[in-house]
């Protein structure tokens, strides 16, 4: 009886757990398992409900097919756009950081104070009034329109900050003394340090740009420079009734950046939150 | 040098610069000059006041069912156990899915007719629910699906802080007798106030302008009651061309968010700040 009553908690954590995961991961079984099936079957599966549905189906019909319907041009739009503006982001964010940590300048505490509140701004709060914007400049349906916005980002240009702010001073003095210039400093020595925030960052901005839906709704959308989110919410409304294409598309559009934070997940995380997993 | 970092910080700055300020004078990108035309357009729309119900249902509703769940699973984390950093890892999937993904796999997991959720309530005897299709259920079924989406990522602020809590001051409760719901309620809920706060008012700020799912699966139906502010604000500029109303719009959202932010802090904000 004792041993019963001290046994509880235990009990009933693992049944908030096992609950909890049901409903985290019943989504991905369910859409995954449905990706490889015939259309017919996700119905007939479910009238009545069997086990079946969670079951991953041997077709992969639906694959071809979205490919077919030119997704695979959404991939290469956003594979371009996302690693472009990693490339680019991580250039201009690191060099940022690094003059925010290192140099005093008219303003700088000013100009840091802004970019610590253009993370508190969600990106669907300005996207209307960067349209105007964009639209102002002429890049109305390019893939600048795509890029150049999602480049700058503050919370990557403060990660760098509070690293570069952290290498020791005598490092960088006696790199000084022995005559390099500050743009060497930052490229050969403080980047090579930075390399845990480097990948943070990077799949900071990657994943920024391939989950980015309303943005490029509205900034391009003509066909020819769909993004993977745009073109998938295009296919849900277009074929509504074809559900393992829906869910193949998904999968693809999904699987792709959670097998990169799956692989950084300390880095990705403490990037993104500043919370270190244990 | 410094040049080229200002240049780049700019596009942020003015985007912030534009949302406040320029957007509600202009009309369909024209330079004409109406003052607070927009404005007074919007107060006499009918329209405009059933958006602004929907975003304080969602507001009110979305915001504590998160902020309770996310602290619920965080204390479920928290323990140490067998397997814990894979059990956290799985609650994690979720950030890494696109909101959009969510959306159409949960939309047709809630279809009416098909879908997955209505098969197994089924099951133990439940009829049907129209959930999307429901005027009374649409709100609710968005809630879910951004909750699902939602939940893992405030839960790690919040497991965060509760693994800063000295393990002392729960041993001293349990001493002077406390039980589980008094050590959580003096030692916990005290300790945590300043990331509940943090997690609150970032958690409002997002939910002020979802709307991926409005745009994916409602339209803002059934019959408006899933029309938030920004859905409307996106409707008015790319399904009707009015960007002037539009832009007044986006900015009445701000204005509300910094309100309610601002209330938040003041009243659930440390008092005893100054003792610190």
């Amino acid at each position: 009886m004792n041993g019963m009553l001290r046994k509880w908690p235990v009990i009933a954590w693992y049944v908030c757990v096992v609950i909890g995961l049901v409903i985290t991961l019943l989504p991905f079984v369910y859409a995954a398992a449905g990706s490889l099936k015939p259309n017919h079957l996700m119905f007939s599966e479910l009238s009545p409900f069997t086990l079946k549905a969670f079951l991953p189906g041997t077709d992969p019909v639906a694959y071809f097919n979205i490919f077919e319907k030119g997704f695979g041009r959404a991939i290469l739009n956003t594979l371009f756009v996302s690693c472009t503006s990693v490339v680019i982001g991580l250039l201009v964010n690191s060099t940022a950081g690094f003059a925010f940590a290192r140099f005093r300048f008219h303003g700088d505490k000013v100009l840091f104070a802004i970019v610590l509140v253009t993370f508190a701004v969600p990106a669907e709060a300005i996207a209307i009034p960067l349209f105007i914007m964009i639209r102002g400049l002429g890049w109305f349906d390019s893939f600048t329109a795509l890029i150049v916005p999602g480049i700058a980002n503050g919370l990557v240009i403060f990660l760098y900050r509070q690293f570069f702010a952290g290498v020791p001073n005598e490092l960088i003095e006696a790199a000084r003394v022995d005559g390099l210039s500050w743009w060497r400093i930052y490229w050969t020595i403080c980047m090579p340090l930075a390399k845990p925030v480097t990948i943070g960052a990077g799949l900071l901005l990657f994943v920024f740009q391939w989950e980015s839906y309303l943005w490029p709704l509205i900034a391009a959308p003509s066909p020819e420079h769909h993004l993977i989110q745009v073109a998938l919410g295009r296919f849900s409304t277009e074929f509504s009734a074809i559900w393992n294409e829906q869910f193949a598309a998904s999968t693809i559009a999904g699987a792709l950046p959670l097998v990169f934070i799956f692989i950084y997940q300390k880095q990705f995380v403490s990037a993104l939150t500043g919370v270190d997993l244990k | 040098m410094l040049g080229l970092f200002l240049f780049k910080i700019y596009p942020i700055f003015l985007a912030i610069w534009e949302s406040f300020f320029i957007e509600s004078f202009g009309v369909g990108g024209g330079k004409i000059f109406v003052g607070w035309e927009n404005f007074t357009l919007l107060w006499n729309d009918f329209v405009f006041w059933r958006s602004v119900r929907a975003t304080a249902i969602l507001t009110v509703v979305i915001n504590p069912v998160q902020i309770s769940l996310a602290l619920a699973l965080a204390l479920l984390l928290q323990r140490r156990s067998r397997h814990i950093r894979l059990i956290r890892s799985l609650f994690l999937l979720p950030i890494g899915i696109a909101l959009p993904i969510a959306t159409i796999i949960w939309g047709l997991m809630l279809n009416p007719n098909d879908g997955l959720i209505n098969a197994m309530l089924g099951i133990f005897g439940i009829s049907r629910q129209p959930f999307l299709t429901s005027e009374d259920q649409a709100i609710w079924a968005i809630v879910a699906i951004a909750t699902w989406k939602g939940v893992a990522f405030w839960m790690l602020f919040l497991l965060a802080g509760l693994e800063d809590i000295p393990r002392q001051l729960y041993e001293a409760v349990r001493i002077d007798g406390a039980n589980w719901l008094q050590r959580h309620r003096y030692v916990t809920l005290p300790m945590l106030r300043r990331t509940i706060l943090f997690v609150l008012v970032a958690d409002t700020a997002t939910n002020f302008v979802l709307v991926v799912p409005m745009i994916i699966l409602t339209q803002g139906g059934p019959r408006q009651s899933t029309n938030v502010l920004m859905y409307e604000a996106y409707r008015t500029g790319f399904l009707f061309q009015d960007f002037g109303k539009s832009m007044a719009i986006v900015t009445i959202l701000t204005s509300i968010t910094m309100l309610v932010i601002a209330l938040q802090v003041l009243f659930l904000g440390d008092r005893r700040g100054a003792n610190k």
